[in-house]
């Protein structure tokens, strides 16, 4: 990590390099995207300012969740009924943030069933995250000194196919009856599938999902649900790691300069509106 | 550890850091790496690791039935279909009468007769399940603990049935005669006097009879108690709104998480 | 009334399949008996029927077909009745698909509707440019060269060889978008990388689960109106006046709505008896 001496050298060297960049002309840059640029670079700023002062040992507060506090408990419900937790990363691959959010869940859930010798099922519809939430079991076993209980096949492959995946996971939590059943990741019309399956064979059932139109879905037919950020947050305050709790305070801050935002360029427009100002915001907002 | 680790942070921090700031950049060879090629290469390299998923799905499928596991039956399933769809999709055509490639969508070939007659079949079927999950589900989970509950089923209510063609056939007035009546039944559990109640829903019956005698009992208006017209607000407003809120929520969690794997402090995808 | 109330509770506890068996009945016997309930336009229907009906004579239309067999009964018949609707104005479409299966829907809708109803020539009223693997990326790379991305159509005929190509280079050459969406890659993607860096108008259809997540482009105008699932593909049938699977789906979807309304206010009946006597006792 830089010292701050450094790291504000850095900040301020680079703003100076843009400022005498935009001086001289700005070649090749696309000047109707520098507010979105200065938005980005700001926001990145604010998160990495966040993530030193975690580091640097500054308080965070975080609000207890308790869809999280639950995934314990579910692992050791499964535990004392001699049963098997599943984990279902989402239908999507790893390009998509919320695919990448559920595997990071899973490596936290796999140290707690490599803890309590519980056997974990990772069904996955795609390839490219059966490898990395292969790897990350893997990994959380390893680190919980019990590699002899990892076995590749925990994560394993059924299909691409958004359905015919649903079928599977279905198939899998009737034959095998999981005593706790997690899915946390991208979902589309298959939620409810799984969720309702997975409630008929008296699962505890923990969602965790930004796939805005499946969020009524899970509400109602599991026991908790990680909406949105909450889902994101998962990480952070379950690893209560430096960089992801900085981060997380980071979020907060830019969702206060977006609400400074939206109140402000409200102000604006209606001042706009009423012909008291000639000066339109939104066509300064409008990324093009 | 250089290629498990290094190498593969260093890709994600590069291509991440040019995809991002190069959408900034004027430059047609930039341009076209970020709008083309990057992504392309990604889809690419995701379409090999098919191979992957398909090894791993028939060795765990193949093992069930050596070993003769619980449900090995089903496991035969799983891979006659693989090896099916493999025969029907490059080894035999069905048609000769049409080209390679072209057979997946043309009349007569195996392909479209898997597609028409055994995909779609079983993925409408799943689909459809949804109608009864959708059912049972709201049975059992939509009841009026607390305001917030009570307003999520009565809106809920709104909309399923303003949505659809039902919900247009019904009058406004009935909808004002059915609140009457909530109403007073309402009084009824809160002041447990039958005169009120029979005050409540004999003044209520009477001012809406002699509204609508005025009015002409037309079957839209007023517009606040036609159920299509109350769904159109409830999801063109309070549900735009949350989902907004949502929306901005998630994009600040997505930009933050893509930042960190962009700067190197997520590694999950190389499983730290 | 005691007995009322406890065989409200006992029915309450009632197994699943019950309620599947009613709802199915309530799916089905409506198709066999339709009831023929009027269908009335909502304003995000509306407005997409008045943005094809703003197009220009032989405007070009890229019409994307993202859905496959299993949400057919609830995208198909929009798909359906755009079409018709786009060839009854004289317009010219394009076809694409962001997904491998809604090849096949493309290729039902267009033979049913080109070739069957309007006895169309393709490759010159309407051509399927097909499949390309890569989600967002297919619609970034449309937006800046269709030709490097489709050098073939679905039938294996030069792109350059099309009558109905020339002069289309980019999605910018398109007067107007529509998807056809049931999820990833869909309306979302078109809107980012698409709709909202060209100025190209879109308007979409998808399923009614999907219509949460698009309903803030739709009244921020960066999407021009909604087809709302099956009961929007009815509404835009009643508005072309040409009633399909979506008007006979209709009274079907009405009655099993009705059904699981009256499941709700059932089991909350149920609940308020339970409230009720564990307060007493």
């Amino acid at each position: 990590m830089l010292k701050d001496k450094e790291f504000w050298l850095l900040a301020g060297g680079l703003s100076l390099a843009f400022i005498l960049y935009w001086f001289v002309g700005y070649p090749l840059f696309k000047e109707e995207r520098l507010v979105m640029f200065l938005v980005i670079t700001i926001m990145t700023a604010n998160l990495i300012y966040y993530i030193r002062y975690a580091r640097k040992g500054g308080d965070i507060f975080l609000r207890s969740i308790p869809g999280l506090k639950a995934v314990e408990e579910a692992v050791g419900r499964s535990t004392e009924m001699g049963k098997s937790v599943l984990y279902v990363p989402g239908i999507m691959d790893m390009d998509q943030v919320e695919t990448v959010a559920g595997v990071i869940i899973l490596g936290h859930v796999s140290k707690m069933t490599s803890r309590y010798e519980t056997s974990l099922n990772v069904p996955v519809s795609r390839s490219i995250v059966m490898k990395a939430a292969r790897e990350i079991v893997r990994e959380a076993y390893t680190m919980e000194g019990r590699p002899d209980l990892f076995q590749d096949d925990m994560v394993h492959y059924l299909t691409d196919d958004q359905f015919a995946y649903a079928a599977g996971v279905n198939g899998i939590m009737v034959r095998e009856k999981p005593a706790a059943c997690l899915y946390m990741g991208k979902f589309y019309a298959e939620s409810l599938l799984l969720a309702e399956t997975g409630n008929s064979i008296g699962a505890i059932q923990i969602a965790g999902t930004a796939s805005q139109s499946q969020i009524p879905f899970f509400v109602t037919a599991c026991d908790y649900t990680l909406i949105g950020e909450e889902f994101f947050a998962a990480s952070a305050y379950l690893s209560q790691t430096p960089e992801l709790m900085g981060s997380l305070k980071g979020q907060d801050m830019m969702k206060a300069g977006v609400i400074a935002t939206i109140l402000f360029s409200l102000l604006m427009r209606i001042l706009f509106d009423l012909g008291l100002i000639k000066w339109n915001i939104i066509s300064i907002l409008t990324v093009q | 550890m250089l290629w498990k680790r290094q190498i593969p942070i260093l890709i994600a921090t590069v291509v991440g850091l040019s995809t991002l700031f190069g959408w900034f950049i004027d430059h047609p060879t930039i341009e076209s790496f970020i709008d083309d090629d990057a992504t392309q290469w990604y889809d690419i390299l995701a379409s090999f690791a098919i191979f992957l998923g398909a090894l791993n799905l028939m060795k765990l499928q193949g093992k069930k039935v050596l070993k003769q596991k619980s449900g090995w039956q089903y496991s035969l399933f799983a891979i006659g279909g693989f090896f099916f769809a493999i025969v029907a999709g490059f080894i035999y055509k069905g048609n000769d009468a049409v080209e390679w490639g072209v057979h997946v969508t043309s009349k007569g070939t195996l392909f479209k007769w898997m597609f028409e007659y055994m995909f779609t079949p079983l993925s409408a079927t799943m689909f459809a399940l949804l109608a009864f999950f959708v059912a049972s589900a709201s049975y059992r989970a939509f009841r009026v603990r607390n305001l917030e509950a009570t307003l999520l089923l009565v809106s809920g209510i709104i909309i399923m049935i303003g949505r659809v063609p039902l919900g247009s056939s019904i009058s406004s007035w009935f909808i004002m005669y059915l609140l009457i009546l909530i109403a007073s039944i309402v009084v009824n559990i809160k002041f447990k006097d039958k005169k009120i109640t029979f005050g409540t829903l004999l003044a209520g019956v009477l001012i809406v009879t002699i509204w609508g005698s005025i009015l002409g009992w037309p079957l839209d208006q007023p517009g606040l108690f036609y159920l299509p017209v109350l769904q159109d607000w409830i999801y063109n407003n309070p549900n735009v709104a949350g989902a907004r809120a949502i929306m901005i929520g998630i994009g600040l969690g997505i930009f933050a998480t893509s930042i960190r794997y962009i700067i190197g402090l997520e590694k999950s995808y190389i499983g730290e | 009334m005691d007995k009322i109330s406890d065989f409200i509770l006992r029915a309450e506890k009632i197994d699943r399949r019950w309620i599947f068996l009613i709802i199915g009945l309530a799916v089905l016997l409506p198709l066999f008996f339709p009831l023929g309930l009027p269908i009335r336009a909502t304003i995000a229907t509306q407005k997409v029927y008045d943005a094809i009906e703003a197009l220009e004579d032989n405007s070009k239309v890229l019409v994307s077909f993202e859905y496959g067999p299993s949400t057919k009964p609830e995208i198909h018949p929009m798909a359906i009745g755009l079409l018709k609707h786009l060839f009854t104005n004289g317009h010219k479409v394009y076809v694409t698909c962001l997904w491998p299966d809604g090849l096949f829907m493309a290729d039902e809708a267009l033979t049913e509707v080109a070739e069957e109803e309007f006895n169309l020539t393709y490759g010159e009223d309407y051509v399927i440019l097909g499949f390309r693997p890569g989600n967002e990326a297919v619609v970034k790379g449309m937006v800046s060269n269709i030709r490097k991305l489709f050098t073939t159509d679905v039938r294996g005929t030069l792109v350059d060889d099309i009558p109905l190509m020339k002069n289309i280079n980019k999605v910018a050459d398109f007067d107007f978008i529509f998807s056809a969406s049931a999820g990833y890659p869909g309306t979302i993607e078109w809107v980012q990388y698409a709709s909202d860096p060209t100025g190209v108008p879109l308007s979409t259809g998808t399923t009614s689960i999907m219509v949460n997540d698009i309903m803030p482009m739709v009244n921020s105008g960066q999407v021009q109106g909604i087809l709302a699932g099956m009961p929007g593909a009815a509404e835009y049938e009643a508005l072309i006046g040409s009633p399909g699977i979506g008007t006979s789906g209709m009274d079907a979807q009405s009655i099993a709505h009705l059904v699981i309304v009256l499941f709700i206010i059932f089991g909350n009946i149920a609940y308020f008896i339970e409230v009720q006597r564990s307060k007493k006792y």
